[in-house]
């Protein structure tokens, strides 16, 4: 059954890479920019949704935290480019070390109000403290991606991409790692329940913390390569509608899969291009499919996915019996 | 001199306090009975401000009879939200019940965007524009109708809960849901009716409130907040606990907006819910320490 996810999971790594080669349209390889992007985003989400089982609406203001440290390091420090994603990441796993520490001792509806506020204390603080992030006018003329000793232009968006891709696929890749490991299926008992995961001998806040700072940290990164590829950046990046756009793609894609919220970002993506004509309507259309999803459709699109190939293999064995 | 600035602060306070205290007695009153986070609550709100502004407006009715109509329409929307967003979660885990009230505002929020526009709406009474004077302080009679109103509504609600047939049947279905079902009370239609009446409650709120400032579509995303914020303070599940929670923070927003600045109002609510939660999860003016 399982046997040929490998050769399936290869297949699609290349895919992803040689898709640049055969779109040539770069208005299409700048939307495959952003997909991997809010992928890479919601997969960070997901740790905290699908494997901690956690609901937190604080999220956006962790990516928006990557993406001004690493602006305001290469501009106002001049630091190389380079290292913006990595300290970025650090910065975002620092605040989600100390706001997690607080947060975690807190668990179900509490928790998601708990984040909401320190999010809006971080929009608040990135909104009025004017000297260090320009306030609402935000931060423009970030410096583009860069690698040292390369003459490569990240400005386009196909070389872009695949700086995002490789960042994406490690964090998939991780993200596998942690899930087959007794760490992750640590998360995994103390999501399903977690008085008897403590019981036999997880430490169920340590865990909670490390899947946190984890995915804040992710967040960070996805940030910070945001700011670099979009080349400016505002408060807006912390507020409630950013933090609705990733929930709905975890939740659309699937949560608690590593697929499911890389479909969901393309679900995103994808309708938020499509639906450009219809203007404001289209934030009614994702309101609504993320309901529809909630009520019909609890395992998200990956779900429906796995219903139909479940049923395509058990189809014969009626016929076969009669 | 100095004094007679914090009295009007205070009294300025009050009046956004008790619009608050209308909005959190809903969202309290929701999470009590039907056991809801409901982070749709502002919408309702926003929804009442609005009506009330294009019924003044196209139908030419008076503030007054706008303000009933508004109130009962969105009490009707309510019964068709709870029946199509959270009836069918009932027996769900409270986090996919979040998760679809979360879908619900985004929804009502960007179709309010698209009919209504972005731009500002004004409602004007005859309220806003008269003063009164007591002694020093200058109140619009807006704000006191506000205060008087919210103080009647509260007063009315807790009379509804302690002696009517339906607040007691309110009562049993938030101690204990199975148990009230057995004694022959139809819980679903208690959820109903406490639903509509939470929804009326923020939409009397937002068409109070709303004549004193400008009217966005997002302006059930910080109703929502500010209801969350009291309510955390209060204890959720709180009546009183909502009273004066609301009381609380237009007070201490009020202040702080006036003595260190404008920014520091905004994330004064935040750094309260941080604080209660961490100190007090049960609530600032919650007696008992068992719920949950």
């Amino acid at each position: 059954m399982t046997h040929d996810r490998p050769a399936k999971t290869a297949f699609g790594v290349l895919a992803l890479f040689a898709l640049p080669l055969v779109v040539g349209s770069t208005y299409i390889q700048h939307m495959m920019v952003l997909w991997a992007m809010y992928a890479l985003l919601a997969l960070s989400l997901n740790i905290i949704i699908g494997y901690l089982g956690e609901l937190t609406f604080g999220h956006a203001a962790f990516f928006g935290i990557g993406a001004y440290t690493s602006a305001i390091l290469s501009i106002q420090l001049g630091l190389p480019v380079i290292i913006g994603p990595f300290v970025a990441a650090v910065v975002a796993g620092l605040f989600g070390l100390v706001i997690g520490f607080v947060a975690l001792r807190i668990v179900g509806p509490q928790f998601a109000i708990l984040t909401l506020g320190f999010g809006a204390i971080l929009h608040t603080v990135t909104n009025y403290w004017v000297d260090l992030t320009r306030g609402p006018m935000g931060i423009s003329n970030i410096p583009s991606f860069a690698l040292p000793g390369l003459e490569i232009d990240f400005t386009l968006a196909r070389n872009m991409y695949y700086v995002v891709l490789v960042f994406l696929l490690a964090i998939a890749y991780l993200c596998h790692a942690l899930i087959s490991s007794r760490t992750g299926r640590a998360f995994l008992a103390l999501r399903e329940n977690p008085q008897l995961a403590s019981s036999i001998g997880i430490n169920v806040f340590g865990m909670k913390l490390l899947g946190f700072v984890a995915a804040t940290a992710i967040a960070g990164l996805g940030g910070s390569l945001y700011g670099h590829y979009l080349r400016v950046i505002t408060p807006e990046l912390m507020s409630l509608q950013y933090m609705a756009a990733l929930v709905i793609m975890v939740i659309i894609g699937g949560k608690g899969t590593i697929i499911g919220p890389m479909v969901g970002a393309l679900v995103y993506v994808g309708l938020l291009e499509l639906l450009r004509a219809t203007g404001s309507l289209r934030l009614v259309v994702f309101a609504a499919l993320l309901t529809a999803c909630v009520i019909f459709l609890p395992g998200g699109l990956v779900s429906l996915w796995r219903r139909v190939r479940d049923r395509r293999r058990t189809a014969p064995t009626p016929e076969a019996a009669a | 001199m100095e004094f007679v600035v914090f009295v009007q602060q205070v009294v300025n306070g009050l009046a956004n306090g008790m619009g608050y205290v209308l909005i959190a007695v809903g969202l309290t009153l929701v999470f009590g009975v039907l056991r809801i986070v409901n982070f749709a609550h502002g919408e309702f709100y926003m929804l009442g401000a609005y009506i009330t502004y294009y019924v003044m407006s196209l139908a030419g009715v008076g503030y007054i009879g706008s303000l009933i109509v508004s109130t009962l329409l969105v009490a009707a929307i309510g019964i068709l939200a709870n029946h199509f967003f959270f009836r069918p979660l009932r027996r769900e885990h409270e986090f996919t019940i979040l998760l679809s009230s979360l879908g619900l505002a985004l929804l009502i929020a960007n179709a309010a965007e698209h009919f209504f526009g972005a731009d500002p709406k004004y409602v004007t009474t005859q309220y806003a524009d008269e003063t009164v004077e007591l002694g020093p302080i200058v109140v619009t009679e807006q704000r006191l109708l506000v205060i008087a109103v919210a103080f009647a509504m509260i007063a009315a609600t807790y009379w509804f809960i302690r002696s009517t047939r339906m607040g007691k049947m309110m009562q049993a279905t938030a101690q204990n849901p199975e148990g009230a079902a057995l004694t022959g009370i139809n819980t679903g239609y208690v959820h109903a009716y406490t639903f509509a009446f939470a929804c009326a409650l923020a939409a009397l709120s937002g068409s109070l409130v709303g004549p004193t400032a400008m009217l966005f579509p997002t302006v059930g995303d910080w109703a929502v907040l500010k209801g969350f914020i009291v309510v955390v303070m209060g204890g959720l599940g709180s009546v009183t606990g909502a009273l004066l929670g609301g009381i609380v923070l237009g007070i201490a927003e009020s202040l702080g907006g006036g003595y260190v600045s404008l920014g520091f109002k905004e994330a004064i609510g935040y750094a309260i819910i941080i604080l209660v939660l961490l100190w007090r999860p049960q609530g600032l003016f919650s007696a008992s320490t068992d719920r949950k």
